[in-house]
Parts: structure tokens; C-alpha cells; sequence
């Protein structure tokens, strides 16, 4: 371990609907979200993540927005799980008309 | 000086009200000490065997309030999460015989499930993610959620808080990776001459 001393411990997930890891991970203090992600290795394991335009959070609290800085400068805690995320499947707006549609449809 | 405090009202209010407080907080400092109640070490120690998954399936808002029940003599068997295992564990500290787990009318607790998000449908609300106790659920506002199956304990908690109901229970299917011997039972007969009186008897 480089450093030796002054190590935290910190988790990186990736989640598809078939297959999950999280990758715990030992790195010095003052290690960013990016950098813990990159070097976890998570991108052998799942080659479709593309660090440039991936979103990331914190346990579910995304990083970028609300105030919290980005996945390149949030330093991160003893015991984070850096979390990436993918993009929803529908449009919720969309999802909601459907799904009024659908109860329309079996009222009448 | 007796003088003064007399002669002056503030004064001899002041001193009246110290010398009360001094009285009732001794009062209550010595009865803090004599009447000491001491904490039920049973249920640390039930506490310590329950999963701490908080998930509420036994009834009660949680593992420390279940503990404390049995402690007062509540069934032991109301905690699927735990399984057979914590069943038997608890009957051991109680000195009590282990009853089968009680699932609440579930299908059997030998299959395990898992919460399972139809990404159709799933409006990244977030809500499940704050249902969730075990952090088993990856994601955030308005992006993709997705259950981490090997956290998931089973416990349900998401799906009734889910507005589009698209949490479902599935059962983990028996793979290579997850198969394991069953358990032995506790009284079968698995040595032959053991049998024997058995069947002299019918």
C-alpha cells in the first residue's frame, strides 16, 4: 500500500438488474470520488461504464448537484460507497402517461 | 449578615430557593445512586443474536424492541431475516426448545427472495433507497435504481413504498455458485442402529 499509513477504507459499486459488485478498496486520505473509481478496477469488470459522462454519487446522494461538488473533487470519507449510476430506461413524465392511459383504458 | 438577609426580600428569596435546590438536588442524587435500575443483560444479548436489519418483520420497529419481547417472553421464532439459525441460536440462550420459523403466512422462508426493480418502469424516486436498511438498493434522484442482490435480505420494506410498483419479490434461483448441502434435521435418525428400536416399537 502506497503511503502506509493514513489509509481509508472505501467502496465502489456498479449495479446491472443481473449483476452487482462492489469493490472495497483501501486509498490515502484525500482521495476523490474519480480517482477511488479508477483505481478500483471497476471498468475491467464492467467495460460499458465510461468514466467521462458516468454519473456518481455518495449512498445514493449524487455528485455535481444540490451543492456537492464533482465526482473529480469530492474527497472522500472512511466508509463511502461511491456509487455509479446509469440513466433511467423511460422518461418519468412519459412513464406516468402511460401508466394513466393504462388505467383509463381499464375503467371503461 | 443575618440582617441583611432578612431585611432585604430579594435576598432572603435568593437564599431561600438556593437552599430548596440544594436539598432536592442531593434528594435526587441520592436516589439516583440506591435506586439504580440495572439494564437487562438478556437482551444485549439477544440483540447481539438478532441480524440487526431493523426490518420490522416481527412486528416491532425494530431488532432491540424485538429482543426486549422475548426477553419479556415473546414467541423467539418471528424473524425471517435471521432464518432457522437465529431460531435455534436464541432457544439456546433462552433454554427454551426451537419452534419452527414463523414467516407471517409468506411463502416458505426456504427459498430465499430478493427485491427485483423493472427498470421500465422505475422513475428513480428514490424512494426504496430510503425504505431500505441494509443500503442494498444502488442509486440516486433521477437515475437508474438497482437492487444489489447479495445485500438484500428479503425483507420487503421497499416495495410498499414504491408509487409505481415496480419493486417485485423474487425468489434467487439455485445456481452452481449459491448451492449447498441441505442442513441435517435434528432428529432424523441418520444412524442405522439408532433405527432399530424405532421400528421394534411399530
Amino acid at each position: 500500500m502506497e503511503g502506509g499509513k493514513n489509509t481509508i477504507t472505501v467502496e465502489v459499486a456498479y449495479a446491472l438488474p443481473h449483476k452487482q459488485q462492489i469493490i472495497a478498496i483501501d486509498v490515502e486520505q484525500g482521495t476523490t470520488a474519480m480517482e477511488a473509481v479508477v483505481r478500483s478496477g471497476i471498468v475491467n469488470e464492467f467495460p460499458e461504464i465510461d468514466l467521462a459522462t458516468a454519473k456518481m454519487g455518495i449512498f445514493g446522494q449524487a455528485l455535481g448537484v444540490k451543492g456537492l461538488k464533482s465526482p473529480q473533487e469530492q474527497v472522500l470519507e472512511s466508509g463511502d460507497r461511491v456509487e455509479i449510476y446509469r440513466p433511467l430506461k423511460s422518461d418519468p413524465k412519459e412513464a406516468r402517461r402511460r401508466r394513466a392511459a393504462k388505467n383509463d383504458a381499464e375503467k371503461d | 449578615m443575618l440582617e441583611l438577609i432578612t431585611e432585604n426580600a430579594v435576598v432572603t428569596a435568593l437564599v431561600a430557593l438556593g437552599f430548596l435546590a440544594l436539598v432536592f438536588g442531593a434528594l435526587l442524587g441520592f436516589a439516583s445512586v440506591r435506586f439504580k435500575v440495572e439494564g437487562d443483560p438478556i437482551v444485549d444479548q439477544l440483540d447481539a443474536l438478532l441480524p440487526q436489519t431493523q426490518c420490522g418483520q416481527c412486528g416491532y420497529p425494530g431488532c432491540r424492541p424485538y429482543a426486549e419481547q422475548i426477553a419479556q417472553g415473546d414467541e423467539i421464532n418471528k424473524c425471517p431475516p435471521g432464518g432457522q439459525a437465529t431460531v435455534e441460536a436464541i432457544a439456546q440462550l433462552m433454554g427454551v426448545d426451537a419452534p419452527e420459523l414463523d414467516t407471517g403466512g409468506a411463502e416458505s422462508a426456504e427459498v430465499t427472495r430478493v427485491a427485483y426493480i423493472r427498470e421500465d418502469e422505475c422513475i428513480g424516486c428514490t424512494k426504496c433507497i430510503q425504505a431500505c436498511p441494509m443500503d442494498a438498493i444502488l442509486g440516486a434522484a433521477k437515475q437508474m435504481h438497482t437492487v444489489i442482490s447479495d445485500e438484500c435480505t428479503g425483507c420487503d420494506l421497499c416495495v410498499e413504498p414504491c408509487p409505481v410498483d415496480c419493486i417485485d419479490m423474487i425468489p434467487i434461483p439455485t445456481t452452481v455458485q449459491n448451492w449447498t448441502w441441505e442442513k441435517p434435521a435434528s432428529n432424523s435418525n441418520i444412524i442405522a442402529t439408532d433405527k432399530q428400536p424405532a421400528h421394534q416399537a411399530a
